[in-house]
Parts: C-alpha cells; sequence; structure tokens
C-alpha cells in the first residue's frame, strides 16, 4: 500500500466547527452547472421513470414526457414487492452494522498498531479478496450454508451481503484513519484509557467521515446484490427486491412498466436514508472548514 | 488485576462478535423448515419450477393442485427465475435436496438426466400416451425416457393485418415473397420484419426452422444449407427489411417492437399473446415460417418444459411423485394448461379442444406432428452447438464475414 | 515497506508506546488485544474468501460437469482446462476487450469523477444535496439499469440518436449496440456512468481530508488553480488516489452484469471479455472446470496489476 502523506488533521476543530456554523455561499453559477452535471448524470433514472408510466408495449420507442399516464406499473409493484422491500432494506443495514463492526477496528488496527510488514501481507490479502469474482464466492456459500441451516435466514444474506463491504471498508477506513494523528491518541493513553476505550471513545468519532463513507457504501453494495439474493434464497418470504424484480422477467416475455415501477419505488426509502447520512457528512465539511 | 480482566474481555469479544451476532440473527428468523417425511405416508411433494409470473404462475398453480388432489398429496411449490433454474437444480443434487418433481426446459432434460440426477420413468410404469415422437426424444436419453411434457409451442410468422392490408400484400409463404414483403413493408421508422438474432440460445431457437427447413443439421451447420438460411437472414437485413438491431433483440424486446408499430412482421410464439393483448389497437394474424420454396415441409423446434422425477433416494415419495407426473399429462391438466397459458398439447389428438378455445393457437397446433427437438440428434452437447450457431448467425450480420466462412469457423471452432 | 513507511504524526509515535516503563508490565497483553482487533476482520475474509478461492483453484484442475455435482466425481485433468480456455477462438478478443474496458473505464470515471469532487469540493447553494443524489444510480438495480441503457442506445428509437438527429453535422444514426466496433464503446460508456458516483464520493471525501490552510498557505506562495491543485491537493489526496484506482480496475476487471445485461458480450463477440467469457463457460455451456480456470487467469491478472501498480507507486513516493 501506499506511504501514508502525514496530514496534520483538524480534529480539534472538527469538534468546534460543529457548534459555529457557518453559511453557504450563494454562488449561483456554481448552482445551475451542479444542477446540469447531475441532470445528465440522472438522466437515465428520468427515462426510468419515464418509462414506469407509460402504457405497456411502449417500451422501445418511449415519448420524451409520458402524456400517457399509467400506473399500472405502480399497482402491480406496490402490491407485490413491498414485503420485498423490507427485506432489503432489514439485510442492507445488517449488512452495514456487521461490516463495520468487523472493519473498523481492522482498519484502525493496520493504520496505527505496528504489525510491520504483517500489515502489508494482510491488506494485500484483503485486496485479493476483491479479486474473487462473486460466482465463486457464492457456488462455495451455497454448500456451507445448507449445511449450517442458513439458507433463507436474515443473518445467511446478511453475512455474505457484507463480501463486498467488509473488504472494502477495511482498505478505505485504513487509509483514512493513516492521517488521525498520533498524539490524539496518545492523549487518550495518557488519560488512562485502554486501547479499546481509546478506540470508541477517539478514535470512532474522529471517523465519522470514513464510517459514513463506509456505511455508505457497504449500503449500496449490499442494496443492490442479486447473485447471494438468487442463490442463497428459495422462498417467497425471503426474498430482497433485486430477486423480486427479477421475477418480472420470465422465460421470454419480459413486462417492463412494473420493474421500472418497482425500481422507482425501491429508490426511495434509499433516496431518504442517502440525504440524511450526507447531513452528517455535510456537518463534517462545516466543521472543517472552520479552522482554530 | 482490573487492566487484565478488561483486556481478557477485549479480546474474547473482539473474537466472538461475529458468531454472536450469527447466533442472535437465525436465532430471530428460525431455521428452514425441513420436510423431512418418512418411508410411509407420503403426504407431501415438493415441486420445483420456473413458472415465476404470470399467467403462467397462476394457471399451473391450478393444473398442480388439481393434480396433488388426485394423487392425494399437498404441494410445496417453489417457482424460480427461469435463467436460474439449472444452477438451482446443480446445487440441490450437490447437496442432495433435490425436489420431488422436478420441471425442466425440455433442452435440458438429457443433460441433467446424463448425470444421474433424474429416475428412469419406465421403472414406475408411466404411458407417454399420445405424445408426438419429436416430443419424445427430447426426454429420452440412452432409450430411457426421463421426463413427460404437457404442452408445447413453437414460432411462427405474426403480421400486422392493418398494415399488410393497406398495402396491399399477402402474408409470405415462401422464402423469395418474405424478401418482397418485408422489402415492401419498410418504409420510415416501420421495419418489414423484426426477429431475434440475439447472442443466446434464443437467437439459435430464432433460426432453426429457417436452417432445418432448408435441409440443414446441427451436426454439420458448414454446409450450403445452412448457409443459404444464413443468407436469406443476411439479405433481409442488407436490404433494410429489418434493423440492425436484430442481434440484440431477445424475443421480448422484438415483440414489443411489433406491438409498437416498428415491424410488419415478426418472427415469434404464442407465448405473447398476453402481452400482445395489452395493446387495444393491434390486429395481428399468424401464419408458418415461409417455407424456402412453395411446397416445402416446414421444421421447427419446439419449446416447453418436461416433469420428471429427481433421484432422491426416497423410493416412496418417488413413486407418488411419478404418480403426479402421470397426473400432468392427462387430459384434463393438458387442456387446461393449453388453454391458460397459449400453448398446444404434445399430444395431437387433444389440439383441436385447445384451437376451439384459443383459435390464434391454429397455426402452432397443426406444426406438432412435424416438430423436431433441438436435442434430439446431439444429445448433452447441443448447447456447444447452439452457441456455435449464433455466433455464426451474428458474425454473418455485423462481423463482416460471409455466412460460409462464418458456419465453418463456428463448426471448426 | 515499513523502513519507508511514514508513519502518522510527524513524531511517528505509534499509540499504546510498548516501550514505556509504567507499562512494562502490560506489553504482552496489549500486544494480544492489538491482535484481537484483527481477528474478527481475519475470520471473516478465511469463511467468506479464503475456502471459496481455494475451492475455485482446485476446480480449475478437475473435469468439473453437470455430473460431477450428483455425483461427486471430477477426474483431475492437469492443465487441461487452462490449454481449452487459451486456446478457445474466443480467448484473445476476450483478453483485448477485457484490457480496453478496464483502461477506458478507470480512465473515464476517475477523470470526471475527481472533476465532479473538485466541483463540489467548492460549497455553493444545494451542493449536499445535489451531491448526495449523485450516488442515486447505485440504488437503481442492474436489471433496470440496462434495460434503459438498451432503450436509451437502441439505433432506431433510442433517445440518444433522436438527440444526435438534431445535430446538423452528423450523418447517419450510429449503431451503439449492433456494431461490432461501437459496441464496446457504449459498454464502456455505461460502465463509466456506474462508476462516477464511487470515484466522485471517495476522492471528494479525501478532498475535504486536506487542511484549508494549506491552500491559504500555498495562495500567500503564488500557488492558486491549477499550482495549488498539482502541489497542494495532488499530493495529498494520493492515498485515496491509490485506492480508488486500485479497487477501480479490481472491481472493472470482474465487472460483469453490466456487459451481460447490455449486449452479453455481442454482437459477434465485440463485448465478450475475460469474466463474461467465463459466465458462459460455467453456467451456459456447464463446463465448471474451464469457467473455473478463466476465473483463475482473471485473478492471476488482478493480482499482477496490484503488485505491479503498488510497487511503482510506491517508488515514485519515496523519490
Amino acid at each position: 500500500m501506499s506511504a501514508a502523506v502525514p496530514i496534520a488533521r483538524r480534529a480539534a476543530g472538527d469538534a468546534a466547527g460543529r457548534a459555529s456554523k457557518i453559511t453557504t455561499p450563494r454562488r449561483p453559477g456554481h448552482t445551475i452547472l451542479g444542477v446540469i452535471i447531475i441532470a445528465v448524470m440522472l438522466f437515465p433514472l428520468y427515462w426510468m421513470l419515464n418509462v414506469s408510466l407509460q402504457p405497456a408495449g411502449n417500451a422501445s420507442a418511449t415519448p420524451w414526457l409520458p402524456l400517457d399516464l399509467s400506473f399500472d406499473g405502480y399497482r402491480t409493484a406496490l402490491a407485490e414487492q413491498g414485503g420485498n422491500l423490507v427485506t432489503s432494506l432489514i439485510v442492507s443495514l445488517g449488512a452495514v452494522v456487521f461490516s463495520l463492526l468487523i472493519a473498523a477496528p481492522a482498519a484502525y488496527a493496520l493504520a496505527h498498531f505496528r504489525f510491520g510488514k504483517w500489515v502489508v501481507v494482510f491488506l494485500f490479502a484483503v485486496l485479493t479478496t476483491q479479486m474473487v469474482p462473486g460466482i465463486v464466492v457464492a457456488n462455495a456459500l451455497y454448500s456451507a450454508y445448507s449445511d449450517l441451516g442458513l439458507l433463507n435466514t436474515y443473518a445467511g444474506l446478511i453475512l455474505a451481503d457484507s463480501a463486498a463491504g467488509i473488504p472494502f471498508s477495511i482498505i478505505l477506513m485504513r487509509a483514512f484513519m493513516m492521517s488521525i494523528p498520533a498524539s490524539i491518541v496518545e492523549a487518550a493513553y495518557v488519560d488512562g484509557a485502554g486501547p479499546v476505550r481509546a478506540f470508541v471513545s477517539v478514535v470512532l468519532p474522529i471517523s465519522r467521515n470514513a464510517l459514513i463513507t463506509s456505511a455508505l457504501f457497504t449500503f449500496l453494495f449490499a442494496w443492490g446484490d442479486f447473485l447471494f439474493a438468487l442463490t442463497l434464497t428459495t422462498s417467497e418470504s425471503m426474498r430482497p427486491i433485486t430477486l423480486g424484480l427479477y421475477s418480472y422477467i420470465g422465460g421470454f416475455v419480459s413486462d417492463w412498466s412494473p420493474i421500472m415501477a418497482t425500481a422507482v419505488l425501491s429508490s426511495l426509502p434509499a433516496i431518504a436514508l442517502l440525504v440524511l447520512a450526507q447531513r452528517y457528512v455535510a456537518a463534517g465539511v462545516t466543521g472543517g472548514a472552520v479552522k482554530s | 488485576m482490573t487492566r487484565f480482566s478488561r483486556s481478557r474481555v477485549a479480546i474474547a469479544a473482539a473474537a466472538a462478535l461475529p458468531l454472536v451476532l450469527v447466533a442472535a440473527c437465525s436465532g430471530s428468523d428460525g431455521g428452514t423448515g425441513g420436510d423431512g417425511g418418512g418411508d410411509g405416508d407420503v403426504t407431501e411433494l415438493h415441486v420445483l419450477d420456473y413458472y415465476n409470473n404470470d399467467p403462467n404462475k397462476t394457471v399451473w398453480q391450478g393444473v398442480l393442485d388439481a393434480c396433488a388432489t388426485e394423487v392425494g398429496v399437498e404441494l410445496n411449490r417453489e417457482s424460480v427465475p427461469g435463467g436460474d433454474l439449472i444452477a438451482k437444480v446443480l446445487q440441490m443434487s450437490s447437496s442432495r435436496t433435490l425436489p420431488d418433481v422436478l420441471m425442466l426446459d425440455n433442452p435440458d432434460v438429457q443433460q441433467i438426466a446424463e448425470s444421474g440426477a433424474l429416475a428412469p420413468l419406465s421403472q414406475f410404469g408411466l404411458d407417454p400416451g399420445g405424445i408426438a415422437e419429436g416430443v419424445l426424444s427430447a426426454s429420452t436419453y440412452e432409450d430411457e425416457l426421463y421426463a413427460l411434457q404437457p404442452v408445447t409451442n413453437t414460432i411462427a410468422l405474426f403480421y400486422n393485418t392493418q398494415t399488410l392490408a393497406a398495402a396491399g400484400i399477402e402474408p409470405p409463404t415462401t422464402w423469395e415473397e418474405l424478401e418482397t414483403a418485408a422489402a415492401a413493408l419498410t418504409e420510415g421508422d416501420q421495419y418489414g420484419l423484426a426477429l431475434s438474432a440475439i447472442n443466446t440460445y434464443e437467437g439459435t431457437w430464432q433460426f432453426l426452422p429457417f436452417m432445418w427447413s432448408n435441409g440443414g443439421d446441427e451436426a454439420d451447420i458448414a454446409t450450403p444449407e445452412v448457409a443459404g438460411a444464413l443468407q436469406l437472414w443476411k439479405d433481409l437485413l442488407d436490404a433494410g427489411s429489418m434493423s440492425q438491431s436484430v442481434v440484440t433483440w431477445s424475443q421480448a424486446d422484438v415483440a414489443d417492437q411489433f406491438s409498437s408499430g416498428n415491424a410488419a412482421m415478426m418472427v415469434n410464439g404464442p407465448w405473447n399473446f398476453g402481452t400482445l393483448a395489452e395493446n387495444a389497437e393491434l390486429e395481428y394474424g399468424i401464419v408458418p415460417i415461409p417455407a424456402p420454396a412453395a411446397g416445402d415441409t416446414v421444421v421447427s423446434p419446439f419449446g416447453g418444459e418436461a416433469w420428471a422425477v429427481p433421484q432422491t433416494g426416497d423410493d416412496a415419495r418417488m413413486a407418488v411423485a411419478a404418480e403426479f407426473v402421470q397426473c400432468l399429462v392427462g387430459e384434463d391438466a393438458v387442456v387446461e394448461a393449453a388453454v391458460g397459458t397459449n400453448t398446444v398439447p404434445t399430444d395431437p389428438s387433444l389440439s383441436d379442444t385447445v384451437v376451439e378455445q384459443v383459435p390464434n393457437l391454429a397455426s402452432f397446433a397443426e406444426q406438432v406432428p412435424d416438430l423436431r427437438a433441438r436435442t434430439g440428434e446431439l444429445g448433452p452437447e447441443w448447447p456447444t452447438q447452439a452457441t456455435a450457431i449464433y455466433e455464426a448467425v451474428q458474425n454473418a450480420l455485423v462481423g463482416g464475414m460471409s455466412p460460409e466462412d462464418a458456419l465453418a469457423q463456428a463448426q471448426n471452432g | 515497506m515499513t523502513s519507508t513507511e511514514i508513519r502518522p504524526g510527524s513524531g511517528g509515535l505509534a499509540p499504546p508506546a510498548p516501550a514505556r516503563p509504567a507499562r512494562h508490565r502490560s506489553v504482552g497483553r496489549s500486544r494480544l488485544v492489538q491482535i484481537a482487533f484483527l481477528i474478527p476482520a481475519t475470520a471473516y475474509l478465511v469463511l467468506f474468501f479464503g475456502y471459496p478461492v481455494v475451492k475455485n483453484i482446485t476446480m480449475g484442475f478437475q473435469e468439473y460437469t453437470t455430473r460431477t455435482f450428483y455425483t461427486g466425481e471430477a477426474p483431475w485433468v492437469g492443465f487441461a482446462n487452462y490449454v481449452t480456455a487459451v486456446t478457445d477462438p474466443v480467448f484473445d478478443r476476450a483478453l483485448l476487450n477485457t484490457g480496453l474496458f478496464t483502461v477506458g473505464s478507470i480512465v473515464g470515471q476517475f477523470t470526471i469523477g475527481l472533476l465532479i469532487a473538485l466541483f463540489f469540493h467548492r460549497r455553493f447553494h444545494l451542493s449536499g444535496v445535489l451531491r448526495s443524489l449523485l450516488l442515486l444510480p447505485w440504488l437503481v438495480p442492474m436489471i433496470a439499469a440496462s434495460a434503459v441503457w438498451r432503450w436509451i442506445l437502441d439505433t432506431d428509437h433510442g433517445v440518444l440518436n433522436r438527440t444526435l438527429d438534431l445535430l446538423p453535422f452528423l450523418d447517419g444514426r450510429p449503431a451503439w449496440l449492433t456494431s461490432t466496433t461501437l459496441a464496446l464503446v457504449a459498454v464502456i460508456i455505461v460502465n463509466i456512468w456506474l462508476g462516477i458516483p464511487f470515484n466522485a464520493t471517495i476522492l471528494y471525501g479525501g478532498l475535504q481530508e486536506i487542511p484549508e490552510e494549506l491552500y491559504e498557505a500555498g495562495s500567500l506562495d503564488g500557488a492558486t488553480g491549477a499550482r495549488a491543485f498539482w502541489h497542494i491537493t495532488w499530493p495529498l489526496l494520493r492515498p485515496v488516489v491509490t485506492v480508488v484506482l486500485v479497487l477501480g480496475v479490481v472491481y472493472t476487471l470482474k465487472v460483469l452484469d453490466v456487459i451481460l445485461g447490455l449486449t452479453n458480450g455481442g454482437p459477434a463477440n465485440a463485448t465478450q471479455t475475460i469474466s463474461t467469457f467465463s459466465y458462459h463457460m460455467s453456467f451456459r455451456e456447464f463446463d465448471f472446470g474451464v469457467g473455473a480456470a478463466l476465473g483463475n487467469i482473471l485473478v492471476l491478472i488482478s493480482l499482477v496489476f496490484a503488485v505491479v501498480y503498488l510497487r511503482l507507486n510506491r517508488r515514485s513516493i519515496d523519490e
């Protein structure tokens, strides 16, 4: 891994900054450009919304606007996919919690404890795990899960869906935690804290941005997972939304309007979560801007 | 002392965390309910199929329930997405959790039979009845019958009645007529013909009636007969009578193009009736796929699924499962399934009853005696050759190769 | 590595400073505690990656077919699967495509992602909300996203070509998904679209960590604009850039669903990569041994890249 560049951080200013919130500059030109960038990026999503509101049999030559409104897709989606959305939320949030619990201590240890060359070995092993195609993991897990009775359980899916999140979070959080000055942790030791308490009460709060970023991506990895959902669940009562969507695609027939409607509906709770999480990241920004 | 014990606790907690979490989560959910019934009374059958969307899902539920009542068992039915049934079956066979009754797409039957996971039906004394010869050959591996297929489907030529009438064109019956009609019907945003030349088995499936009707054979595709069929497709594409997008269209996309008026004719199957019916303005007719020349026989592949009894090791359950499969090819089940899912009986003697109720199926039903199995000749080797066929089709259509070169390259690897 | 590693904090002080006389008795214990921080992650990685990888490696040396699942018999065949895989006429094409796809995707998504991150780093009205919206493409299930993209890119009726029709200087409609030359470009474009949120978000996080006073000090020395970027931002962003690039390449090499959803490797194998080829061998032709061999080749390519990149990168930082 790359050597960490010492970054004199503003840990103290972080706390101070939260109290004295400064106002955001107006910069209308920036806002307009920002809106344009997002509009271009999100155009395919608009198209999805557009298709979801079109009557059937119109998917390939969709008009620019859904003037001929049809809510059939939403009716079907709401009736059939509500439970699957809840399943997806439980699994994704579970994977976030589980991944952070496993990854955060490891990332901290790799960033701050003196393990010598073992750090490199471990990180390289972590990196290697990211090279393994998902199918390989899913296939091997199936037989193990069926022996352990983990098929069709929340626990099973949460564990498997953390497969992307844990290695990713370790690598990402370690890169961020490298920049926490040792002197801050040192101060906690002087106050009589052990390594666990120093980690929980000093390191974790400072690393809030890294934690939230890792959490966001772990959530997204788990939310979008299709492979594990497919291989590790068999019952309709335990079915994430990605798999639910798939049930609209039959052997040779595809009914696109409920698919797109489900995709749109399934984004809503996740959007709420994203906005919520971004608030915290934004608070960190404000804090960082105010330097003591 | 306090420091020491705290460290201990920290180590233990950190190491045990995942296990605790697992235990907590799985505890709250409850395990998978095993249905491990003994050898004695068989009260429940585990059924696996891929009819996971309507109308198939509901119609088959009705058919399955009726047979369950007749045999006197409860059903535990699992429907998985179509593309993933085989992966599921393989996983189940390695973990010895195969279902009692298994539905398979007909070209997969021999593959699974070869693996040893299916029981030969002769050991239960099952009677295939009047099922057409071609259909039975797909379910037969090394002279043993492994599955029974109640209903089938194939492809034909759909045409937009209004468009053809407005242009004063009759539905084509020969390749020459097809080329002329498709060219004449191409104008503006509308193509004369749509079909699926996608790089999946769907593309191969659509090419087969052209290839077989011209005397081609899947064992060796580097022949003038196969090249002739491929030349027809290439000519249609080069003339602009069909979109270059045919190489990316699945059959569902083709139906969508036809329904929205982007194509005047399409090659497709009866499973699209439901989708097409959603467009109230669309009026269409169906004729058999055009033959190379007038009077030639059109040979089409057949689709549809067969029902098998996997080797679960529980003889009593397997016997009941066999009884259940026999019921599925009985007249009541076949007619209900055929009418409900727009398919035709594999037993031609039941066709009339079905066509009476769904007249659109006539062009499909009349092909049943001549239908050919994709796996009839090559058996489990079929997937390799099916890949070679769609690759050759794509290379000739958009890869800049001549049909002869494309086929020769595909045949010789 | 240890000798060149620059420790966080100017004094190179690592936490629990084991040499301190006051803590003398707890040296062994605190080492154990430190190791305990790593135990859960290690256990997880061994179970969820170590075991599958070992299984895949052995599978590559076996004749593993549908039959194997039922009978459990998988005869050893040495390197036969690798020979079959490498001598397949599709392999060369797939290898080339894998390279083009990876380089194209990474260059595109990293550059655009960095520009977007820099742009949003200058706070303005609505910047927070817009930034969170940027992650939305990730929420869309791949089945839905690839279908939408197929319609957008459709030659005859796609909204992209309908828009291009309005341009006066452009003749004819590009056949995005059906031409053997353009299909790879189209697949790369879609993959860039998918990768931008990842790159932008993480690079943005990295930018936030750079203290404002460095720029203030820099501006006194006349380092503003591009100069500030090259002399302050880029060097300090390096650890995060490394993470983004290495993970980006590793993730891109094994991309499967994007390509399967858009072109399934076609037309005429124009977008076939090692990853899709492996999938095809395993799950369409049921030749799991060859599929596993291809998967192992892919992991090997990833490994070689990671080693080479990290070595070069370390050298350039040492200088």
